[in-house]
């Protein structure tokens, strides 16, 4: 049991190092942050003002401390421009990118693991192989060229779906399908590899050898064993999938907390942009651990090794 | 599928210099061209101001190319240095640099190299500035794992205690095994950085008007996706095509190096 504090204190360990990188970011602005932030023509006064509410007139030490207090009671601070509490614009784009990120998962899953048993099953056949070459290069595929790419054909083209806005059911479709199709390919791979690993096992051989059929073999007894690493993949990609809506979301105008970032930065609006970077950082980090963690207990051969 | 990397980068590579040959202006500007379709004057169209398409394709990925290779010998210059210190010392030292990659490995994707590129202003230095500062973790990771296994190997042993000095021992006795490994991982980074670069650029991060880059072109593309089709349709497909071979010839280094990146 003490190497699940282990790992409990090196979670922590690198959350706190986030916490101090995005705190840091504001530092690393060239020169004045309030100037950049509010403008050459501002007055003395809103720039002290800006200045004492950021607290950035107190040594480093004591800024930090203060960030630390206030993430503690919720409180992320406010926009600059808007002068809304930033957790309330929070509390609006979250589950926007969350639903987005969920459905993708739901098609890359779908279309993923399906596709990944096909190519396992007729391993190193033409379908094997058109499918492997297919998978291998859409993922690396970046999302700003994917996007675009289906925006074109199902929305200019074709006319089936809205080209961006988030104003009709059918608007989640094309941005969920750039992001899924990217995550499908890679459970295609590492469903095809995995299964491919388990059905040399012993355990196969003698399901064979009882005379089941290849259906029940590769359902019930291979796919069981092969599923834990995938599983695994599908919460690491999910980390994944709340970074790459950034670039989505801006693609198709879908209000998320990815567009938040990039709206931020546009307008400066760094306190918004700090809050976003660490928003997304922490989910990522949070559902890592909660994988690492489900894996660790689903599968009693590993064991944590500190 | 070696055949067609080569095909690809030789094409880009012969095109980019028969532009500067012909000396095709990506800047100039022809108003009654705006949006223009493939034509004689505009072999593949023009953009929304009327500049030529093929000459900011040509200029873009010279640019591109140019800031990949700063960005992977710098990150790659201060990974392996990080990395063969970690792998070398272990102990603490090795604890507290590796701490530190976790906390950068912590913001998922471009996440990081986007926070940098915010705070830091858009333009040309600034991106490769972000792309240096987040793009050095893997090369420590992959070096630090290398020198680890290397660190206790007999040669290395007998250099030590023949007397040879620490530098010595990890850059003539450690680094020259490294060398194949990171050949490689210098490839695929170089296409990771393009594509980062491009992702920059597309969110108006990166490289800023009027100097071209492909991600602010397929920007644009998309801008006027409704009335000029082609213009997404032909900036998609050049990037395609040279993410295509940059990884397809990094599979091939790989299998022709017999890089075995796990131990």
């Amino acid at each position: 049991m003490t190497s699940i504090f282990k790992q409990i204190s090196s979670f922590a360990t690198v959350i706190f190092g986030v916490l101090l990188l995005t705190f840091l970011l504001i530092h690393l602005v060239p020169g004045d942050p309030v100037e950049v932030m509010l403008g050459e023509s501002a007055s003395t006064a809103d720039r002290d003002m800006l200045r004492a509410d950021l607290g950035l007139n107190q040594p480093v030490v004591t800024q930090f401390s203060r960030y630390l207090i206030k993430l503690a009671h919720g409180d992320f601070g406010q926009s600059i421009h808007t002068k809304t509490p930033i957790i309330e614009m929070l509390k609006t784009r979250y589950p926007a990118t969350v639903k987005l990120a969920l459905l993708s998962l739901l098609i890359g899953i779908s279309i993923g693991i399906p596709l990944g048993i096909f190519a396992a099953l007729k391993a190193n056949h033409w379908q094997d192989i058109v499918v492997t070459l297919v998978s291998v290069r859409l993922s690396a595929m970046p999302a700003f060229w994917l996007g675009p790419m289906l925006m074109l054909i199902f929305a200019v083209w074709l006319g089936w779906l809205p080209v961006s806005g988030m104003e009709s059911n059918t608007s989640i479709i094309l941005p969920a399908l750039t992001l899924g199709f990217g995550l499908s390919a890679i459970l295609t791979r590492m469903t095809r590899t995995s299964l491919l690993e388990v059905l040399n096992d012993d355990y196969i051989r003698t399901a064979r050898a009882k005379g089941l059929t290849e259906k029940t073999v590769i359902l019930r007894h291979a796919l069981r064993a092969a599923l834990l690493p995938i599983i695994t993949i599908v919460g690491l990609q999910m980390g994944s999938l709340l970074a790459g809506t950034v670039i989505t979301e801006t693609i198709f105008s879908w209000d998320g907390i990815g567009r938040l970032l990039v709206e931020s930065i546009e307008k400066r609006d760094y306190p918004v942009t700090q809050a976003c970077v660490l928003v997304v950082a922490l989910s990522y980090v949070l559902v890592n651990f909660v994988t690492d963690v489900l894996y660790r207990m689903a599968d009693p051969r590993v064991k944590f090794a500190g | 599928m070696k055949k067609f990397a080569i095909t690809v980068l030789s094409f880009w590579l012969i095109a980019v210099m028969l532009g500067r040959l012909f000396g095709l202006n990506p800047n100039s500007i022809d108003l009654n061209a705006i949006l223009s379709t493939p034509s004689a004057a505009y072999w593949l169209g023009a953009d929304d101001l009327g500049r030529s398409i093929l000459a900011r394709l040509l200029r873009g990925v010279e640019v591109s190319f140019v800031v990949a290779t700063v960005v992977t010998v710098v990150t790659m210059t201060i990974g392996v240095l990080v990395g063969l210190i970690a792998g070398f010392y272990g102990g603490k030292i090795d604890q507290f640099l590796m701490k530190i990659t976790d906390i950068f490995l912590a913001f998922p994707g471009i996440l990081l190299a986007i926070a940098f590129a915010a705070v830091l202003g858009p333009g040309l230095v600034n991106l490769t500035i972000a792309l240096s500062m987040t793009g050095w973790v893997s090369y420590a990771r992959l070096t630090r794992g290398q020198t680890l296994a290397l660190r206790y190997r007999q040669h290395v042993l007998a250099a030590e205690s023949l007397g040879a000095t620490v530098p010595r021992l990890i850059f003539r006795h450690i680094l020259p095994l490294l060398a194949s490994i990171l050949v490689v991982e210098a490839t695929y980074s170089l296409a990771s950085v393009m594509i980062a670069e491009a992702s920059l650029s597309f969110l108006g991060l990166g490289i800023q008007a009027p100097n071209a880059s492909w991600g602010a072109m397929l920007r644009d593309g998309v801008r006027y996706m409704l009335v000029a089709p082609h213009y997404v349709l032909i900036v998609g497909l050049s990037l395609m095509s040279l993410i295509l071979a940059i990884n397809l010839g990094g599979d091939y280094l790989r299998d022709k190096l017999d890089v075995r990146t796990e131990k």
